[in-house]
């Protein structure tokens, strides 16, 4: 693992100099905060929208890092044999995995960043319940969804094809699993359907914690289920 | 003392056999030039003996390991220059050096390396804003950077122009004057002749002759310089 943390850096300072992944993970998000915040309000059952939408979309941006961005850097890296020069030297295809999920991970912790400065500051949010287990749903939703991300990077043949799949796996998953709009809000057969993606038990689980009621066990389990068949099919998948 | 060597490789790629018994030994501090025409099997030897490629049959040592069995360990001494290969085009100079130098139990110092090799005033430069040229450059500053006690060099001058050529040829020769082993894959006559040691020609994927270049010009028959040399060795091969 020699070299991990300086990977992790460049990487990171990549994804935030590409201004289509910087504008993505990290503007984006916080214009969509805005535009749902413009009427204010709460949510059916008195819950103020700003508590709702801001680790919502935080798992949005979770989305947007590793569904969209990491895929595509992890097929163009490959298409234009980068990889296959990192495979001169020492590396592992795990440190390699491995940094490029950390680096899309900080990426989207800088964008969770902004949406809760933004809430504290322009919309007087009062922030998590449970800091901690809101810190740990995220992570398991950040382990979850980066998996199948590295599993999509692992498989597509190029950036342009791994972007493709990325944005389709990404876009009706967002809508369905209550990222974008509050499940309560969400018409019953639309929640029934996003039950089934993976992105709703992180929604469910980084919301929970949120608002105070404990992790969901059956969406902790299915967030770790995927980590591992996910995270191992993609490190089968790998090529340099 | 030997520090590659390899007996009777063979490699087939589908239908197409691109190794069909490679048999070549390189000493320590030697610097060997593979030449032959293009689809010889070149890069394809390169790329067994520094483990990036599995041959199908045969045995090799480098530096007394097989890179079948203990790629990693080898990928440590071995330092790689890959055609085609590249960088994201937003990483700069000296962050590549770094980055590169952070995979290597033992790098060498990459600010010097990239003194040495005149990238100093490129530092911040994005790899996708440099010249083929400077690429280059930076490619085989990058091959050095784990201090490698054998270095492979593909097509290292191609794109670099006659100034850059020798200058770089005179950094090769500094290498070899430390000890470093180089293996150099050239379609250049000239540099072979200036720099290599020794040579192997491979042709259809067999080494069809080896020798010091003034042995290949002597066994030509044909005088002159080792251009006509090969011409001539190349042809006597086909028939």
């Amino acid at each position: 693992m020699k070299g991990l943390g300086t990977v992790i850096s460049v990487e990171l300072r990549l994804a935030v100099r590409d201004p289509m992944s910087a504008f993505f993970a990290l503007a984006f998000p916080a214009v969509i905060l805005w535009m749902k915040m413009r009427n204010g309000g709460t949510l059916p059952g008195g819950l103020p929208l700003i508590e709702a939408y801001v680790p919502m979309l935080s798992v949005f941006v979770i989305g947007l890092a590793t569904l969209v961005v990491l895929p595509a850097t992890l097929a163009q890296y490959r298409e234009r044999r980068v990889l296959k020069r990192l495979s001169a030297t020492p590396a592992s295809p795990a440190m390699v995995f491995g940094a490029q999920w950390v680096a899309h991970l900080l990426l989207a912790v800088l964008g969770s960043v902004v949406l809760a400065v933004l809430g504290l500051v322009a919309y007087g949010m009062s922030g998590p319940v449970d800091p901690a287990a809101v810190v740990l749903a995220w992570l398991l939703g950040a382990l979850c969804l980066g998996s199948i991300g590295l599993l999509v990077g692992a498989l597509a043949p190029g950036g342009r094809a791994a972007t493709v799949v990325g944005l389709a796996v990404f876009f009706p998953m967002v809508f369905v699993s209550g990222a974008m709009s509050a499940r309560e809000t969400l018409p019953a057969q639309m929640r029934a359907i996003g039950e089934w993606t993976p992105m709703a038990p992180v929604v469910q689980a980084v919301r929970a914690g949120w608002e105070g009621q404990g992790l969901p066990p059956v969406a902790v389990a299915v967030m770790v289920a995927i980590f591992l068949v996910a995270g191992g099919a993609a490190v089968k998948a790998y090529r340099w | 003392m030997t520090v590659i060597e390899l007996n009777g490789l063979t490699k087939s790629y589908r239908a197409h056999q691109a190794l069909a018994g490679v048999t070549l030994s390189v000493g320590r501090g030697e610097i060997f030039g593979i030449l032959g025409p293009n689809g010889a099997g070149k890069t394809t030897v390169v790329e067994c003996a520094s483990g990036l490629r599995r041959p199908d049959g045969g045995t090799l040592r480098v530096l007394g390991l097989d890179p079948r069995e203990r790629r990693r360990e080898l990928l440590q001494r071995v330092g790689v220059q890959l055609q085609e290969a590249a960088l994201p085009d937003a990483l700069k100079v000296g962050e590549a050096l770094r980055m590169y130098a952070s995979l290597y139990d033992r790098p060498a110092d990459w600010r010097a390396l990239m003194a040495e090799w005149g990238l100093d005033g490129k530092r911040r430069t994005r790899f996708g804003a440099l010249s083929g040229g400077w690429k280059q450059r930076l490619f085989i500053a990058l091959a050095l950077v784990g201090d490698p006690e054998v270095v492979f060099l593909d097509e290292l001058t191609t794109g670099l122009d006659p100034s850059a050529r020798r200058t770089t040829w005179g950094l090769i020769r500094d290498m070899r004057d430390r000890g470093v082993t180089v293996v150099l894959v050239t379609h250049f006559m000239d540099e072979a002749e200036a720099l290599c040691d020794r040579i192997a020609v491979i042709d259809r994927g067999r080494v069809a002759h080896e020798g010091t270049p003034g042995e290949l010009v002597a066994r030509s028959g044909a005088g002159g310089t080792l251009e006509d040399a090969y011409f001539a060795l190349i042809e006597r091969n086909a028939s």
